[in-house]
């Protein structure tokens, strides 16, 4: 039976929009005929600000994308700069850099399960999230001063080496980790409501991932064997030993599973750096000086504020939490890049959410929506 | 043979010339052969657009498409040049469904007109926006205010007057 459709309006500002995100519904009954998604909520023009600032000052403007896991976006950003400059980085500065990538992708995909849990009726997991979460940003906080904000990753190495204390919190975080994902799993994975509430629900094939250009663990929930790690090694990772996670269903349950195995695979690289940090300068001796540890006061070291790399292009990509994070960046042979495009994940994913929710119903899209995980900061930039 | 090298061989008149985006094999093709050349390359096992990238170079446009294979784990640059008066040029949102929101990104900060999109408006600014940020000749100094009028939509003016202002 035809029925009159009625136009829905949710968000931009809605709790399970996780941001100012804003979804317009056309509605037959409870059943979603048509999804259309405004964004821009929270657009600050950041790739204006790339033009105006030189090559160092834009660094920080990078943590005020994906303000949930910064340290990839600041890598990301350097790696294409070092590719443009030709600039090479000593080996402990690499392990230090992939150390902290890592354990902000278990900070993301912890703050993703306790929102995805939050949204869909269980307070109980985003308690004990943010409470993992907060042992990890203290371990920030003692590395560059910031929970959230880092600016820690430089042309040439990290800004300051571990400090004292450090090796020891991260091993203890780490043991702690492997028996709360048990408990986790424990809690999440077989309970009945959560899994009427994601399994089958918004699925999309493989094809289909690949075509509405998503990327990371939202399309490895739907059996794309392709992890940036992998595939293009980047820093150490041909040198670690972990797994490209995978399912093959393509519904929300599929993948929330793959971000609770990435979580897995996530300490098991920083059980291995751990183990095998090198020793040696944190930072490339010709382009900066690596700090004095004798003296108290020099907190941080020096980098040259400016950079003028040889004309050219460059796209450089890494697999951040959520997914493909690339930066474009284009010199004119000045101090200033003349161009910088940010391919941000949380965008792109976004794309296949209408294609995924038509014939669903509103809690579905929440479910939809919550395991393709993103940061509103990251998809408005 | 590089897939760029491949191209050029496949399609000698669409390719002008063939060179390298620092690691990447790039090809610059004949804007007018976009959409034929975009086919080709997903015949040739490109099946991911990465992203489509808008450069104002003052006297010329250039838009970039960066692929990647699945397949095949290769990566290819595509670059088109424009006119910097009137950019034009053909929609790829037939072949890789990612390009609607990418190409409404790149209408809206570069000004780029994709023709056969199924809904180029802007997507970051409110529509009504004057001037489109990322070109290099977009006026910085007039401010450009946004409200929210009767309807729910965005009303965009330059003047502030009429707004509560600390002062």
């Amino acid at each position: 039976m035809e029925t009159e459709t009625l136009l829905l309006n949710m968000g931009p500002v809605h709790p399970s929009t996780h941001g100012v995100l804003r979804f317009k519904l056309r509605m037959d009954g409870e059943i979603i005929r048509d999804c259309q998604i405004v964004v821009g909520y929270l657009h600050r023009g950041t790739e204006k600000f790339g033009e105006m600032k030189t090559y160092l000052q834009f660094i920080p403007y990078t943590d005020r994308l994906d303000y949930i896991a910064a340290m990839p976006n600041n890598y990301a950003y350097v790696k294409a700069v070092e590719e443009l400059a030709g600039i090479e980085v000593p080996l402990r500065a690499e392990y230090i850099r992939v150390l902290v990538m890592e354990l902000n992708r278990i900070i993301n995909h912890l703050v993703m399960m306790g929102s995805l849990l939050l949204d869909l009726g269980g307070s109980t997991m985003i308690m004990y999230g943010f409470r993992e979460r907060e042992t990890a940003l203290q371990m920030y906080e003692m590395l560059c001063g910031a929970r959230m904000t880092f600016n820690y990753v430089k042309p040439g190495g990290v800004r300051e080496d571990l400090p004292e204390g450090f090796m020891p919190k991260l091993n203890e975080f780490i043991k702690d980790m492997e028996k709360r994902i048990v408990d986790y799993e424990e809690l999440v994975n077989g309970n009945e409501i959560f899994l009427m509430r994601t399994k089958n629900i918004g699925v999309i094939s493989a094809e289909e991932a690949i075509n509405y250009g998503m990327t990371g663990p939202s399309m490895r929930g739907s059996g794309v064997d392709y992890d940036i790690r992998k595939v293009e090694p980047y820093s150490i990772y041909s040198d670690l030993d972990f797994k490209a996670c995978m399912c093959r269903e393509g519904d929300s349950y599929a993948r929330y599973l793959v971000r609770v195995d990435e979580m897995r695979e996530s300490l098991h690289i920083l059980r291995q750096i751990a183990d095998t940090i090198p020793e040696g300068k944190t930072v490339n001796q010709r382009y900066g000086m690596a700090p004095n540890t004798g003296a108290p006061s020099s907190v941080m070291s020096y980098f040259p504020r400016i950079f003028t790399p040889a004309e050219g292009e460059v796209y450089s990509r890494i697999e951040a939490p959520k997914g493909e994070l690339g930066f474009f960046v284009a010199s004119d042979g000045t101090t200033k890049p003349y161009r910088v495009k940010i391919r941000s994940p949380s965008f792109c994913n976004l794309v296949a959410l209408p294609k995924m929710v038509l014939g669903l119903k509103i809690p579905d899209l929440i479910a939809a929506f919550g395991t393709i995980d993103i940061v509103l900061g990251d998809v408005d930039r | 043979m590089n897939p760029a090298e491949e191209l050029k061989y496949a399609l000698p008149n669409s390719v002008i010339s063939v060179g390298v985006q620092t690691n990447k094999p790039l090809a610059v093709i004949r804007k007018e052969d976009l959409l034929k050349v975009a086919e080709k390359v997903k015949e040739m096992g490109f099946d991911n657009l990465s992203v489509i990238t808008g450069v104002d170079r003052f006297d010329r446009i250039e838009v970039i498409y960066n692929l990647f294979s699945y397949k095949k784990k290769q990566n290819l640059a595509l670059k088109v040049i424009l006119d910097h008066s009137s950019p034009e040029v053909d929609s790829v949102t037939s072949i890789w469904k990612v390009a609607d929101w990418l190409e409404r990104e790149t209408y809206d900060l570069v000004g780029v007109k994709f023709n056969g999109h199924p809904d180029l408006k802007r997507i970051l600014l409110p529509e009504g926006w004057i001037g489109h940020p990322l070109r290099k000749d977009y006026d910085m100094s007039t401010e450009q205010f946004v409200t929210i009028g009767e309807d729910g939509e965005d009303i965009v003016s330059t003047d502030g007057s009429n707004l509560l202002r600390r002062k």
